[in-house]
This record gives C-alpha cells, structure tokens and sequence, in this order.
C-alpha cells in the first residue's frame, strides 16, 4: 500500500520569504521527509530485560534523555524512559525488530503512517526553531533529540548534522499542516528554498 | 520563563507541563464497601493550603510521565520534583 504524504497538499516547491539577492546554496532548505518507517519501542513496566544489552542489529538503545543511536539508515530516539522510537529508511527494519524485542517484555507500534517530518536545512535553522520552541538549542549537538512544544504543537526535534545545521522535526500527522505553516511562516524572514 | 525540573528530562519550560491535580489524596480501597461521605471527600474535597503543596504535573510535550512536584503555593516556586514512585511523605 502507497503511503500519502501528510503535506502534499500543504507543502510547495521553489524560493519563498526574503530570498533575492542572497546565494541559493546558503539558503535555509525545508523539505518533507517521507516514506521512513517509525517504531515507537516502550518496554512494558512488569518487564525486568536489561535494555543496555538489548542491541537493534549493531545500535544499541539511548539510555539517556536526548540520546540518539544512529547506525547508517537507522536512528532510535529515546523518547521516554523505557520509549524509544526508532527512524529507518531499512525497509527490513520490521522483522530486525520483531527478532529483537519480544512480545512479553515490549509493545511494538508502527507509527510511520501517524507522523509528518519536516526537515529544516541551513544556519538561519537555529533561527527558526528559536521562534516557536522554548529549548535552549545552543547547547544542542549533532545526535541530540528533544520532545517540546513549537507555536503550541507538540514536536520532536532530532539533530542530525551540525555543519551544515539540520534538524528532523516531527509531529503528529493531525498537526502537520499547521506544524509546516508555523515553520515556514517563521522561515519567511529569512527566505527559504522547498525542496 | 517559568522552569519546571522533570525527573526524567531535567528543566524544561513550563508550557511543556500540564497540571495534573492535588498528589496527597488517596483513592478508597478498591474492593471495599465506601461509604457515600468517603466517595464524597476523594472526588470533591480538596485542602487549599497556602504554602508548601503536593502536587501531580505531568510533562505532556516532553516524555508523557507523571510526576510529582512539591510547590509552594504563595510564592509559586518548585521546591523539588520527584518520580511517581518515590515515597516523600507529605509536603511539609
């Protein structure tokens, strides 16, 4: 089954806001990360597994807030205590998970149908998260990730590259147009290319 | 900005934070014959004390765990916040 993108209808391509007269290349990039595949992980409370043995093919679950495992196409989050979510373009990533977390001690959940990503590109990136989120992101590093709030909606903000700046923004699907509004609109100022 | 500390995530704004009610009342035993004055005091009464107070926040747009904070209810300054499970005792 094709997945339907949250923000086809929402997001555009081309050069928006305050772009003339500046370089293409240093221009902040906005585009929609689709067809990922997103687990939410979350150990049950009666399960006693050490999750610090646990390793998903050669990742081993963060085991602290705003921790990111990253392993070439796969990303877990810590979401939570005893909550991961994990980002995989690995379309064999389902069956590494079901052989890695059994049915007794973990509940498996396919989000990847649930959630927009949005992904934001350039330095004036710090720029627009400042605007709507209350997160110190000067203190923030490459393989961060943070649950907040942004104009109201409710995000997750995983950084994925420092130089240049990138930033996966994820929110539930229901918020996705009004989450990519917000983001846009705040990217005006600076002017921004959607790819 | 207002911080709140959340056990789990350390501080984070209080928009991120909902208010989730008085921590020191205790449901009736379950099982148990409750009289109507009893089921009347858990869903209804609640102390207003002015000054240090028990209370239930749950960090909604953060990690979605409960926990309890001790704040003081003059002032508005979080004295400390702790898990669910931990045994503080009362307020004071």
């Amino acid at each position: 089954m094709s997945r339907i993108s949250p923000l086809q209808n929402a997001h555009n391509k081309g050069l928006f806001g305050d772009y003339q007269e500046k370089n293409e290349g240093n221009l902040l990039k906005i585009r929609e990360i689709t067809d990922v595949n997103i687990y939410q992980v979350v150990q049950y409370k009666k399960s006693s597994v050490a999750t610090s043995n646990i390793q998903l093919g050669s990742i081993k679950l963060p085991a602290n807030a705003a921790e990111v495992s990253v392993d070439g196409q796969t990303r877990v989050q810590w979401f939570a205590p005893r909550s991961w979510i994990i980002f995989s373009n690995d379309n064999n990533i389902s069956s590494v998970i079901e052989n890695t977390f059994n049915n007794e001690d973990f509940a498996v959940t396919d989000v990847s149908h649930s959630r927009a990503i949005i992904q934001i590109k350039g330095e004036d990136a710090l720029n627009v998260l400042k605007k709507g989120c209350p997160i110190n992101f000067n203190e923030f590093k490459k393989n961060n990730c943070v649950n907040s709030v942004y104009h109201g909606i409710t995000i997750s903000v995983d950084m994925i590259d420092d130089s240049p700046l990138t930033f996966n923004l994820m929110a539930l699907r229901s918020f996705s147009e009004s989450f990519h509004h917000a983001i846009t609109d705040a990217a005006l100022e600076y002017g921004y290319s959607g790819q | 900005m207002l911080e709140i500390k959340c056990p789990y995530c350390g501080k984070r704004s209080q928009n991120e934070f909902a208010y989730g009610g008085d921590a020191t009342v205790k449901r009736p035993e379950l099982n148990k014959e409750v009289p109507d004055e009893e089921w009347d005091t858990f869903v209804y009464y609640r102390k207003n004390p002015r000054g240090n107070h028990l209370e239930l926040w749950h960090h909604i747009s953060g990690c979605r765990q409960w926990f309890k904070a001790k704040r003081n209810t003059a002032t508005h300054e979080i004295i400390d916040t702790f898990e669910l499970s931990d045994d503080i005792g009362d307020a004071s």
